[in-house]
């Protein structure tokens, strides 16, 4: 697993993906800042108003998109040159490659996240927010990148199976709008990009209810193993299509 | 020039890139549906056809820079994954020609979900009952309006994606254009003329004037200055984008 891990990793250099992680989170906490401090006077809420606009835009919609493009990179140098015949044959579990990838990504994104919240500090001492950093905000970012594991081995899995970069980003895009309508509709708990908007408090700051909780907890690493599964299943099983 | 436009539709035959496009067309009229029928509910007054139609031309600028992204993209990474280029480059038609071609190729697809965007709003006015006269100009102001934005954005979308072979990139820029066009209507006026990704909705035949907090619909006149920056983008991005894939080594 490590040496899969280090592989991964080492297939990183070079890449400026870094750049593609620093760009959306910067460029959608710019907006959320422009926009509250357009409408100060509304927004009353302090840290909490802030939250709300800067969130809205990166949590619900370019956080899975970013996530959907990072998958697709990772797996965009097997799909090239005939590499995941090289890749499959070499002495590794499949299992291996895929938790290799799953954890690359959750690492990205885990950066991207860190960016995401050091911005939102920054601007909020910037902004001169009344009353101290709520703490709290840590923990809905971190529970956006939990909520993001589930959704990376969805977009991972799509990434795998399709050669094409831009179709998997495409049904993020798709699956974002899915996501919000389940959300609206009360049964965001069934799907991974409206547990992303839950566990980010994206749409609403308030506590959730004990039985909300813990579905949360336990529906993400669900839909996570049910995908890696199918993945790896499918990494096992079917041929590579490498023309 | 035919041949080689033919050519392209050819290689894509089985991409499926239809299917993405009607999946995202689906996800986004559907909203825009569902949004309008909730308004009509509210406030029967907006069962007309502005109504529709501003809806769908401000979810443009959410979802047609992603969709002009995913075409682009797609139509030059098979050459780029299927290592073509130098295929391509070895036969008796000019780089300016292939690159043009490609354009072209994105150019009717773009065109097509528009004017399927349009039957889409008929038949959803249709079925709606809507009050007033089906407009005709607007429909055919629409597609024009929507198509030109798109034709800009391919442009751009279309010289990344070729010279740059990590289509991370290309997609990127197609999601920032989508968050301008998103995030649009809160850009400046001076910041705003110059993002082509905020003008579906000033090309669009229809916006919402404000008058005591109050949104009523409006017929928007066509604006022969965005219009002619959008063309211009399309021309000057087209031109330098062919020019530097003409030149860049394969």
């Amino acid at each position: 697993m490590i040496r899969c891990f280090s592989a991964e990793w080492l297939k990183m250099r070079h890449s400026r993906i870094g750049i593609v992680l620093a760009v959306l989170p910067g460029l959608s906490l710019l907006i959320g800042c422009a926009n509250y401090a357009l409408n100060r006077d509304v927004l009353v809420n302090g840290w909490y108003s802030l939250w709300t606009q800067v969130s809205l835009f990166y949590g619900e919609f370019f956080l899975p998109m970013l996530v959907a493009i990072v998958c697709a990179y990772v797996c965009r140098l097997e799909h090239m040159n005939r590499n995941w015949n090289m890749t499959l044959t070499a002495p590794v579990p499949a299992g291996g490659v895929f938790a290799a990838k799953w954890a690359v990504v959750a690492l990205l994104i885990l950066f991207a996240q860190t960016l995401f919240m050091l911005l939102y500090w920054a601007a909020g001492l910037l902004l001169r927010m009344p009353g101290p950093f709520p703490a709290e905000t840590i923990g809905w970012a971190l529970r956006g990148w939990y909520a993001c594991l589930s959704i990376s081995a969805l977009q991972l899995s799509l990434s795998i199976r399709i050669r094409s970069f831009a179709v998997p980003v495409g049904f993020s895009l798709a699956a974002v709008l899915a996501g919000l309508g389940l959300y609206v509709a009360g049964v965001g708990v069934f799907f991974p990009h409206s547990l992303l908007t839950t566990g980010m408090h994206v749409l609403n700051q308030d506590p959730l209810a004990p039985g909300q909780e813990t579905l949360f907890w336990i529906m993400n690493p669900a839909y996570a193993l049910l995908l890696a599964g199918w993945s790896i299943r499918g990494l096992r099983r079917r041929d590579v299509a490498t023309a | 020039m035919i041949r080689v436009l033919k050519l392209e539709f050819y290689k894509i035959r089985r991409k499926k890139i239809g299917l993405m496009l009607l999946l995202l067309l689906a996800a986004e009229m559907m909203w825009a549906f569902m949004s309008t029928s909730v308004s009509i509910s509210r406030n029967p007054d907006q069962a007309v056809w502005a109504s529709i139609l501003f809806t769908t031309s401000s979810l443009n600028g959410l979802f047609m820079p992603m969709m002009t992204a995913i075409v682009v993209s797609r139509l030059c990474d098979m050459e780029h994954k299927g290592s073509t280029w130098k295929l391509l480059g070895a036969l008796d038609v000019s780089r300016g020609r292939l690159y043009a071609a490609k354009y072209g190729c994105a150019a009717v697809l773009l065109l097509l979900v528009a004017a399927l965007q349009a039957m889409l709003m008929t038949a959803f006015g249709l079925t709606q009952g809507f009050t007033d006269k089906f407009p005709v100009e607007w429909m055919v102001r629409y597609i024009a309006g929507t198509t030109l934005v798109s034709l800009a954005a391919a442009s751009v979308q279309q010289w990344i994606s070729m010279t740059v072979r990590n289509q991370a990139f290309a997609l990127c820029l197609g999601m920032l254009g989508s968050f301008v066009g998103l995030t649009g209507a809160l850009f400046p006026e001076a910041v705003r003329q110059w993002l082509i990704w905020a003008h579906y909705l000033e090309l669009g035949p229809v916006t919402l004037r404000y008058a005591d907090a109050v949104g009523s619909f409006a017929a928007q006149s066509w604006s022969p200055g965005v219009a002619a920056f959008a063309a211009g983008t399309a021309l000057v991005c087209f031109i330098f984008g062919s020019l530097h894939a003409g030149r860049k080594e394969l």
